[in-house]
C-alpha cells in the first residue's frame, strides 16, 4: 500500500547518469572485440585477436601476476588489521576514541598525489629500495579507511544486547567475539576485504610513485595508454573492468545473501542507510 | 566480609552510587534480595532501575558502593565470572543459532557433555513450554516464543539470580498477561531469585513479592504489593503505583482519633497521624463515593468529566480548594452527568496522610 | 568494611580503562598509518623547507621553496585551473547526485536494488579505463566526432572535446559522481516519507519541498561530498595529462612533474602543503558558513 509519486524529473537524471556511466565502458568493452582496430562504427566484426594479443605479452601477464600478489596480501592484512580497528573502535567509549578514528580515516581525504609523493620522500631518507612490498605497504594505508567505512558499519548495526547476553552467559571477550559477534558480521567482512583487493588491484596515482621496476596492471594500462593507439587496450582494460566488477559483485551478493539468511531486510545494508 | 552462605541474603547491594560524567544514575542505594524471592525495580524511566540492574550483571561497574551475590563480592568481576544470568527487553537471541544452540550456549561455555547439554537445552525448553521448537531459527518465531527462548537460554544455567529488564514491555497486551502468569508459573518451578525492572505498576502488583519504587536514583520505598498500594510512603509512590488522588491538606488535630484534617473550610475525619499542619492527603479513586448532595456538610464539587468502565463510571469532580479535579471509581448505579454538582464522602480509615513540605507545591 | 569509602576514585580510574581497553585493538592499524602515513606527511613537511642543490638537498631551512611556489606566474595559472577543475566537478557531482539520491530514496520501488548496485559497481570500475574510455568517446576520431560528421551535422571535428578542461571536468564527474551519490543517499536515509507527506499536506509544492525541506537537511552532507571531491579532483595529476588541453593542465601535473623530471623535491613538497592549506581553508570556510545558517547539525527523529 505504499503510495509513491511518479517523479519524472529525478527518474530522468537517474537514467540519464546510468547511461553516462555505462556507455563509455559499455564501448571500451564492445570494441575490446572488434576484428579491426578501429575504434569507429560501424563495429567491423567479432574477434578474439587482442585478447589473444595481450595474453601472449610477457610484460602483460607478469603485471597481472604482481597486481593479483598486492592485492591478495593487501586484502589479508587489512582484514586482520581493520577488523581488529573497527572492533576496538565500535567498542571502546572514552576520549581518545575519536583522535584515533580521525587517524584512520584521513587518508580517505589525503589525494593520493601527496601521499604517494610524501611516501617516496620517506622510502628514500631511510633507503628503502622500492619493490611491490613498498606498493603494498602504500596500498594498505590507502585502502585501511574504505575497509573501516564498511566494517565499522556493520558493528555499530550488531545489536549490543547480543553481545552483552553472550558475556551473560559465560563468555569472555574472546569468545564473545569468536561466537556472538564473527558470526554476524563474517559476510560483511569478507566482502569488505574483497573490496580492498579491487581497490588495490587498481590503484594507480600513489602506486606510480612507490613502485620499482616491476609493474601492476593500471601502470601497464599507463604505459600502454602513453605510447601509442594501441587496440589491444582495450581488451586489456576490459579485463581489468571485469575483474574488479566480478569483486564488487562477488562482495555485493554476499552481503546481501548474508543479510537474508539472518532474515534481515535485503536492503544493501552496506552501501547506505537506506531504511524504510 | 565472612558473610556464611546459609544467612547471607543472596544479594546484596551497599551504598552503590552510580555516576555517568556529571549525572548521577544513583544514590547510595543500598537493598538485600532474600533467597528465592521475586523482587520488582519499579519506576519511570530514566530512574536508575535499569542501571541497577546492570551492575548486578557486571556490565556496569557502581562508581562507588558494593555488590555481594551469596556473601561474595563480586563488585569488580566481569559479566560471564557471574552466577547471574539476564533476560534483555529485547529477546537479543543470537541470529546464527537456531533455538537450542541459543538455548545451548551456556552450557557449551560450561564444558558440558553432549548429551548432557540436549538433556538440560530439552529441560529448559520445557519449562517455557517451547519443546520442539528446537530446530527454529529466531526469525521464525513470534515476539512472545523469542522472549521464552531468552527466558530458556538465561535459566538453562541454573543462575543464582535471574535478572529480567523488562522482558515484556515489548509484546503486545495479550501475550503480555500470558507472560506473566507464565513468569509467575516458572519462579515457583525453578524456585530461584528473580530481580525483575518494570515501569509497568500492574505489572509489578501483579508478580512480585516484594516491590521496590525508584525515583531519581534513589529509592523511595520498598515492601509488598499491599503495602506499597495501600501505604505508599510518598506522594510519588501514591501516584506512580496505582491511580491516586493527592490533595495537599492541613491537619488540625493529628494526635486525636479520628484526626481531623481541613481542605478551605471542609473539615473531615482522617486515620490518627503524628502529623500536625500541612500534609498530603492520599485517596485512592476506588474509596471514593459519588452522592447526590444532601447538605450534610461533605465535599461538594462539580462533574467535570465522566466515562463508562464497563463495570461503573469514572469521573472528574471539580472541587472548590482542591487544586486538581477529584478521580472517582464507582461501580454501578446511575451515572451523574457532566456539570451537576455531586457530594464526596469517603471512609475516614481507606485515606492515609503523609507529611507535606509547606515550601514545595 | 572501612574500605568502602576510600574505592570511588580509584573505580572511577579502573572503569575508565575498562572502557579504553578495546582500543588496544586498534594499535596495529594505528601503528602502520603513524610509521606510513603520518611519519611521510611530516618527514614530506620538513622536505619543503629545505634548500634545493643539484640533484641534492639539504640544509640550511628555508622559505625558498615556499616563495618559489607562491611568485611563479605559471603555478598561479596551474593553480586557478585546478580550482576551477575542482569547483566544477564537485557542483556537478552534487547537483546531479541530489536527484539521484532523492530517487533511489523516496520514487525508487523493485529497481533500487539493482541501481544501488550499478552505481556502487561503477565505483570500482577502473581509474585509468574510465579516463581511456573517455578519450575514445570524445577524440577527434573518436565516436562523438566521426557521428556526428556521419551524420553530416559537422564537417570537421569539434575539437573543444578532447584535449580540454571539457573533457577533464567530464571524466573527473564520472569518477566521482558514484560516491556523490551513495554520501547524499546516505544522508537522505533518515528523512522520512511522513516528514516530505507533511510538507506536501501544509501546501508545499516540489521547489518549496527541495528548497525548505530538503536542501537544508542535505545542506551538511552535501557539503561534505563537495569537500570530498573538490579535493580529489583538484589534485588530480593523471585525468589532465590524458585528457586536459592547454586550459586543462592543472598544479598537481605540475607537481609530479617538478618531482619526476626536474627534481625539486623541496618545491614539489611546498606546493603540495600550500594546495593542503587551500582545502584546509576551504572546508574551514564552508564549516563556518553552515554553522553561520545553522545547517550544520540537523538531527533527524528516527
Amino acid at each position: 500500500m505504499e503510495h509513491r509519486q511518479r517523479a519524472p524529473i529525478p527518474t530522468s537524471i537517474t537514467i540519464a547518469a546510468l547511461l553516462f556511466l555505462f556507455v563509455p565502458l559499455g564501448l571500451v568493452v564492445l570494441f575490446s572485440f572488434n576484428s579491426t582496430g578501429s575504434l569507429t562504427f560501424p563495429f567491423a566484426g567479432f574477434s578474439m585477436r587482442w585478447y589473444r594479443q595481450i595474453a601472449e605479452s610477457p610484460e602483460f601477464r607478469s603485471a597481472v601476476t604482481n597486481s593479483a600478489f598486492v592485492g591478495l596480501v593487501v586484502a589479508l592484512v587489512t582484514l586482520v588489521l581493520g577488523t581488529l580497528a573497527a572492533y576496538g573502535l565500535t567498542r571502546a567509549s572514552t576520549r581518545w576514541r575519536t583522535p584515533i578514528a580521525v587517524l584512520l580515516f584521513l587518508p580517505l581525504t589525503l589525494p593520493g598525489l601527496f601521499l604517494g609523493l610524501s611516501l617516496l620522500v620517506l622510502f628514500a631518507r631511510v633507503e628503502v629500495t622500492l619493490s611491490l612490498a613498498t606498493v603494498a605497504i602504500a596500498h594498505l594505508v590507502y585502502v585501511t579507511p574504505y575497509y573501516l567505512l564498511i566494517a565499522v558499519a556493520a558493528l555499530q548495526r550488531l545489536d549490543p544486547a547480543l553481545e552483552e547476553a553472550g558475556a551473560d552467559l559465560g563468555g569472555n571477550g574472546w569468545l564473545v567475539f569468536r561466537r556472538v559477534t564473527l558470526p554476524q558480521v563474517w559476510p560483511v567482512l569478507v566482502s569488505a576485504s574483497c573490496l580492498a583487493f579491487a581497490l588495490s588491484f587498481d590503484e594507480f596515482i600513489i602506486t606510480f610513485f612507490v613502485i620499482g621496476p616491476d609493474s601492476t596492471l593500471p601502470l601497464f594500462i599507463f604505459s600502454t595508454l602513453r605510447r601509442t593507439v594501441d587496440p589491444s587496450v582495450n581488451a586489456i582494460s576490459s579485463l581489468l573492468l571485469m575483474i574488479t566488477l566480478a569483486l564488487f559483485a562477488f562482495a555485493f551478493l554476499l552481503t546481501v545473501r548474508g543479510a537474508r539468511s539472518r532474515g534481515l531486510s535485503i536492503e544493501p545494508e552496506a552501501l547506505g542507510s537506506g531504511s524504510r | 566480609m565472612t558473610g556464611s552462605q546459609g544467612s547471607a541474603p543472596r544479594v546484596r547491594l551497599v551504598d552503590v552510587v552510580k555516576r555517568f560524567s556529571d549525572v548521577t544514575a544513583l544514590e547510595a542505594v543500598t537493598l538485600d534480595v532474600a533467597d528465592g524471592e521475586f523482587v520488582t525495580l519499579l519506576g519511570p524511566s530514566g530512574c536508575g532501575k535499569t542501571t541497577l540492574l546492570r551492575i548486578v550483571a557486571g556490565f556496569e561497574r557502581p562508581s562507588e558502593g558494593r555488590v555481594l551475590l551469596g556473601g561474595d563480592d563480586v563488585t569488580a568481576a566481569p559479566p560471564h565470572r557471574r552466577p547471574v544470568n539476564m533476560v534483555f527487553q529485547r529477546p537479543a537471541l543470537f541470529p546464527h543459532l537456531d533455538v537450542a544452540a541459543n538455548v545451548a550456549f551456556g552450557p557449551r561455555i560450561d564444558g558440558l557433555s553432549k548429551a548432557e547439554i540436549d538433556r538440560v537445552v530439552g529441560e529448559a525448553l520445557a519449562l517455557v513450554q517451547l519443546d520442539g521448537f528446537q530446530h527454529r531459527r529466531s526469525h521464525e518465531l513470534s515476539g512472545g516464543q523469542m522472549q521464552r527462548v531468552a527466558l530458556a537460554r538465561a535459566i538453562v544455567n541454573r543462575p543464582q539470580v535471574l535478572l529480567l529488564d523488562e522482558p515484556l514491555s515489548a509484546l503486545d497486551l495479550k501475550i503480555r498477561l500470558e507472560m506473566e502468569s507464565e513468569l509467575r508459573r516458572l519462579h515457583r518451578e525453578i524456585g530461584g531469585t528473580f530481580i525483575y525492572v518494570t515501569h509497568d505498576q500492574r505489572e509489578a502488583l501483579a508478580l512480585s513479592d516484594r516491590i521496590v519504587v525508584f525515583n531519581h536514583g534513589r529509592i523511595e520505598q520498598i515492601g509488598s504489593p499491599n503495602d506499597v498500594y495501600r501505604r505508599p510512603a510518598s506522594p510519588f509512590v501514591a501516584r506512580f503505583v496505582g491511580d491516586a488522588n493527592v490533595i495537599p491538606v492541613e491537619v488540625s488535630e493529628g494526635g486525636a482519633e479520628p484526626a481531623e484534617v481541613a481542605v478551605g473550610a471542609h473539615r473531615f475525619p482522617a486515620p490518627s497521624v503524628d502529623i500536625s499542619g500541612p500534609a498530603w492527603l492520599v485517596l485512592r479513586p476506588e474509596v471514593v463515593r459519588v452522592r447526590p448532595p444532601s447538605g450534610d456538610g461533605s465535599l461538594r464539587g462539580v462533574v467535570q468529566d465522566l466515562s463508562f468502565r464497563g463495570t461503573g463510571h469514572s469521573y472528574r469532580v471539580t472541587v472548590e480548594d482542591v487544586p486538581e479535579p477529584l478521580k472517582a471509581e464507582v461501580s454501578g448505579g446511575e451515572a451523574f452527568a457532566i456539570g451537576a454538582t455531586v457530594e464526596l464522602t469517603w471512609e475516614p480509615e481507606a485515606c492515609r496522610l503523609l507529611p507535606r513540605d509547606p515550601g514545595a507545591d | 568494611m572501612a574500605s568502602l569509602a576510600e574505592a570511588p576514585t580509584r573505580t572511577t580510574e579502573r572503569a575508565e580503562r575498562r572502557r579504553a581497553k578495546p582500543l588496544i585493538a586498534t594499535l596495529p592499524a594505528v601503528a602502520w598509518l603513524l610509521a606510513f602515513f603520518a611519519a611521510p606527511l611530516l618527514v614530506f613537511l620538513v622536505y619543503s623547507f629545505l634548500t634545493n642543490e643539484l640533484y641534492a638537498v639539504g640544509l640550511p631551512f628555508t622559505l625558498e621553496a615556499y616563495a618559489d611556489a607562491l611568485t611563479s606566474s605559471l603555478n598561479r595559472t596551474l593553480a586557478r585551473n585546478s580550482l576551477v577543475v575542482g569547483l566544477l566537478t564537485a557542483s556537478t557531482t552534487v547537483i546531479v547526485g541530489l536527484p539521484i539520491a532523492y530517487w533511489l530514496r523516496f520514487v525508487a520501488r523493485r529497481s533500487r536494488l539493482a541501481v544501488l548496485f550499478l552505481i556502487t559497481a561503477s565505483m570500482f570500475a577502473s581509474y585509468l579505463v574510465r579516463i581511456y574510455a573517455w578519450r575514445t568517446v570524445l577524440g577527434s576520431r573518436g565516436l562523438i566526432n566521426s557521428a556526428l560528421e556521419r551524420t553530416g551535422l559537422i564537417d570537421e571535428p569539434l575539437g573543444f572535446l578532447l584535449y580540454s578542461r571539457f573533457a577533464v571536468v567530464v571524466a573527473l564527474v564520472h569518477i566521482f559522481l558514484p560516491y556523490v551519490v551513495l554520501v547524499l543517499f546516505a544522508g537522505m536515509g533518515p528523512v522520512s516519507e511522513g516528514l516530505l507527506e507533511s510538507a506536501r499536506d501544509l501546501g508545499a509544492n516540489a521547489s518549496l519541498l527541495w528548497r525548505r525541506v530538503l536542501l537544508p537537511i542535505m545542506a551538511a552532507p552535501a557539503f561534505s561530498a563537495f569537500v570530498f571531491v573538490f579535493i580529489l579532483s583538484s589534485a588530480d595529476y593523471v585525468t589532465p595529462q590524458f585528457l586536459g588541453g592547454k586550459d586543462g593542465v592543472t598544479l598537481g601535473v605540475q607537481i609530479q612533474q617538478n618531482f619526476i623530471a626536474v627534481g625539486n623535491w623541496p618545491l614539489a613538497a611546498a606546493t603540495s602543503f600550500l594546495m593542503l592549506l587551500a582545502f584546509v581553508a576551504v572546508y574551514a570556510i564552508g564549516s563556518f558558513a553552515l554553522r553561520r545558517l545553522r545547517l550544520h547539525d540537523i538531527r533527524l527523529e528516527s
